[in-house]
């Protein structure tokens, strides 16, 4: 009786599939507006002549865009300098995170305190410290050169302005930011490895290599491919901290390709130039994850 | 319930209405500009403005660096967050090309008298293209590149008798480049943590290593295009070009170690600690030089043009006034910059210290009194000279500026730089559908 009183009204109407679609609608929506339209605009985009400065409309060109960036020595040369950079950081961030999680990974006096403390450089913008880099390891009034030409009687090192050091700066700027989540991820694959393995390996007296080699790295392996494959995506995006450390320079030798990409796109407006240049790079990131999920599908069947 | 519906979109309505009406009484432009002490005192001048005539201005200040690239991102979106903008002259032609600019070419010769202004500043600032007479902004700041010294160590007698036995000339204010090279290298000890000059070698367009590059390249006699075919090859990169970026190279030893990133901050941080004995830089910076709470050498701080050599080219600085074309406040913005451009608001600007474009301001002895760099603005108005201010500035300027900087690093030879500087320009030329013959 109380059924039949109810009163009728669309929304009791509607099926709980449509009412599911509408929740989802929303989503959708922002995903479709934010996501997937830029990225088909900008792919047709790459193939035109195209500034979003003026008020001319695309021309489309065909692959002139593509053609002229792989002509340019200057572009392979950033992309061998992007590709270096990328090495460099997430080699050491993979094996600076992964011993300093070791370290972490028992108990002792202070240990929250002092993983929250290994955690913290993460935490910040990574404007700000490259901008407190560049002031550390100014050639003149850098804390750095300071207490090396006090310690060590080293002379002054252009860190941010030789071609030598430029580089390394910028690694050593992104090693400072985000070995801390290579360290997150390494405790959390550490910590999923069951006690009683070592315990049973410490009653046959295995040695610590034997532990670590057949114990420890086959069950943080996954993790720490998942790691190292987040980490060579972000490396690919890095930009904010060669903006504020060095501008690209000496030269253009700390232009990697996503800096390169924001020339093109902002200061120079060749916006059809700079979305070829944007796919060229994200072609790359997806090769690159192809291969770590594939190596990361073969030690998890391992 | 339709009744409540009804009365609460009529409700809506009215307060709607009203709110419409207060916003179109309570107007406020927002002036966007370099975060610096030039849009300080324009703020605090147009308080004036408000006071006389009921509209607000508030000032929306950008760090250097990022002025051009934000400026342009709004400009790029068809909104853009400020009413008045103070492009640099550079810009003007990529600005005009994209219509972001309002033409104000009716009104500007209506109001405007030209021959109040120096013409440098009406065709760098104003006009685009050049000898259009179609114009996009009026006179505001009359900056350019300059140089500050250390007068102690000029006027010192020690120092003076060293030099004149090294050189054999006496130890003054230079006049030519290759006495500028002189004086440099007598100051450069690093062993006392002192060295020659402080010089703009960062791989940027602006207020890098093309603004104060430039003023020496035409001053040795050489040019950097023609701007009728866009040919740059053999003339950028002739004989006297070359001898320019040599002059430039060879500088770098007198400059402090690792200041080829030096920017505006940087080589003002050089004087201001007492690192360098002469700097160049536009001379709207001088605030922070001679401010004893920002310079450990405040009162040691005296100011010069920079020289000479073939030919007397001096960089021009500055800034004009424009409308944004997508300002809701066109007619509000064209009455702030009549009255910016009444005599007694250009004495007012000139009294604070800041550069007039007007030339009765700059030619009466009292303008000398009111900034220490004033009497060098009197002396380079007349060897003022701008580089490219057509859409492809940017990216030419870069590639030459990165080049350069290369070239001072070793990777390339004056010759080199020049020569691949030349190939590139033509090619961004060729582009942008220059004959190039």
């Amino acid at each position: 009786m109380q059924l039949a009183t109810i009163k009728k009204s669309w929304m009791n109407q509607i099926s709980d599939r449509s009412m599911l679609y509408m929740f989802l609608l929303p989503t959708f929506a922002f995903l479709l507006f934010l996501v997937v339209f830029p990225l088909i605009w900008s792919l047709y985009l790459s193939f035109c002549d195209y500034s979003a400065n003026t008020a001319n409309p695309p021309i489309y060109t065909g692959v002139a865009n593509y053609t002229y960036i792989f002509r340019q020595t200057d572009v392979w040369e950033r992309f061998i300098r992007t590709g270096q950079f990328v090495v460099e950081a997430v080699i050491i961030e993979f094996f600076l995170g992964f011993l300093i999680a070791m370290l972490l990974n028992r108990e002792f006096r202070g240990k929250r305190l002092l993983t929250t403390l290994f955690i913290l450089p993460m935490m910040f913008s990574p404007a700000v410290i490259g901008k407190f880099f560049r002031f550390m390891l100014d050639t003149n009034w850098g804390i750095v050169n300071y207490i090396l030409g006090q310690l060590f009687g080293i002379q002054k090192i252009a860190w941010t302005t030789s071609y030598e050091y430029a580089l390394s700066s910028i690694v050593l700027t992104d090693v400072w930011i985000w070995t801390p989540f290579m360290v997150l991820l390494s405790l959390a694959g550490l910590s999923s490895v069951p006690k009683y393995l070592y315990e049973a390996a410490d009653v046959d007296r295995a040695s610590a290599w034997f532990k670590f080699r057949y114990i420890t790295l086959p069950y943080v392996a996954p993790i720490l491919t998942l790691a190292a494959l987040f980490r060579t995506m972000d490396a690919f995006r890095f930009f904010d901290v060669v903006y504020v450390l060095t501008e690209g320079g000496p030269s253009y030798t700390t232009q990697i390709v996503p800096f390169y990409i924001y020339k093109l796109a902002f200061s120079y407006w060749n916006t059809g130039m700079s979305c070829a240049l944007a796919y060229i790079l994200l072609i790359i990131i997806i090769a690159l994850s192809n291969i770590y999920v594939n190596y990361l599908n073969s030690v998890r069947r391992a | 319930m339709k009744k409540l519906v009804s009365m609460f979109m009529v409700l809506m309505l009215c307060l709607g209405v009203i709110s419409g009406m207060a916003f179109a009484e309570d107007v406020t432009l927002t002036i966007t500009w370099a975060g610096w002490a030039p849009m300080d005192t324009l703020v605090a001048l147009a308080e004036e403005f408000t006071a006389q005539t009921g509209i607000k201005i508030k000032g929306d200040p950008v760090p250097w660096p990022q002025y051009h690239d934000k400026v342009f991102t709004e400009f790029a979106s068809g909104k853009t967050s400020f009413d008045i903008v103070l492009p640099d002259s550079q810009w003007i032609g990529e600005a005009v090309v994209g219509n972001h600019l309002l033409d104000i070419t009716d009104w500007f010769n209506k109001t405007v008298k030209k021959e109040d202004f120096y013409d440098v500043f009406i065709q760098s600032f104003c006009e685009y293209p050049d000898g259009s007479a179609k114009y996009y902004g009026v006179p505001a700041l009359g900056d350019f590149c300059g140089m500050a010294y250390r007068k102690d160590l000029f006027d010192d007698p020690k120092e003076q008798e060293a030099f004149k036995a090294k050189y054999g000339y006496d130890l003054k204010v230079p006049e030519t480049y290759s006495q500028l090279k002189d004086i440099a290298e007598f100051f450069t000890r690093p062993d006392k943590n002192l060295y020659g000059i402080a010089l703009w070698q960062a791989p940027i367009p602006s207020g890098g290593l093309v603004d104060e590059f430039l003023a020496v390249f035409w001053s040795f006699g050489a040019d950097l295009w023609d701007p009728k075919t866009g040919q740059v090859k053999g003339i950028l990169n002739s004989e006297k070009g070359v001898k320019a970026a040599q002059w430039w190279l060879d500088m770098y030893k007198f400059c402090p170690p690792g200041s080829t990133n030096y920017s505006m901050d940087e080589a003002n941080t050089a004087m201001q600690q007492g690192l360098v004995a002469m700097m160049a830089t536009y001379l709207a910076f001088y605030p922070g030089l001679v401010d004893p709470n920002m310079s450990m050498v405040a009162d040691k701080i005296d100011f010069m043009p920079t020289p000479k050599e073939e030919q007397w080219w001096i960089q021009l600085g500055g800034q004009g006034m424009s409308v944004s074309s997508y300002s809701p406040h066109k007619e509000e913005a064209l009455k702030f910059m009549e009255w910016w451009l009444t005599p007694e608001t250009q004495w007012k600007w000139a009294q604070a210290g800041m550069f007039s474009c007007m030339k009765s301001i700059v030619e009466d002895d009292k303008y000398l009194g009111y900034a220490p760099v004033n009497k060098v603005a009197r002396e380079s108005y007349p060897h003022l000279r701008d580089f490219w201010e057509i859409p492809q500035y940017n990216e030419m300027g870069t590639f030459m500026a990165e080049t350069l900087n290369a070239a001072v690093l070793g990777k390339y030879t004056a010759q080199e730089a020049m020569d691949i500087t030349a190939e590139k320009h033509e090619e961004i030329l060729k582009k942008a559908g220059y004959p190039l013959k």
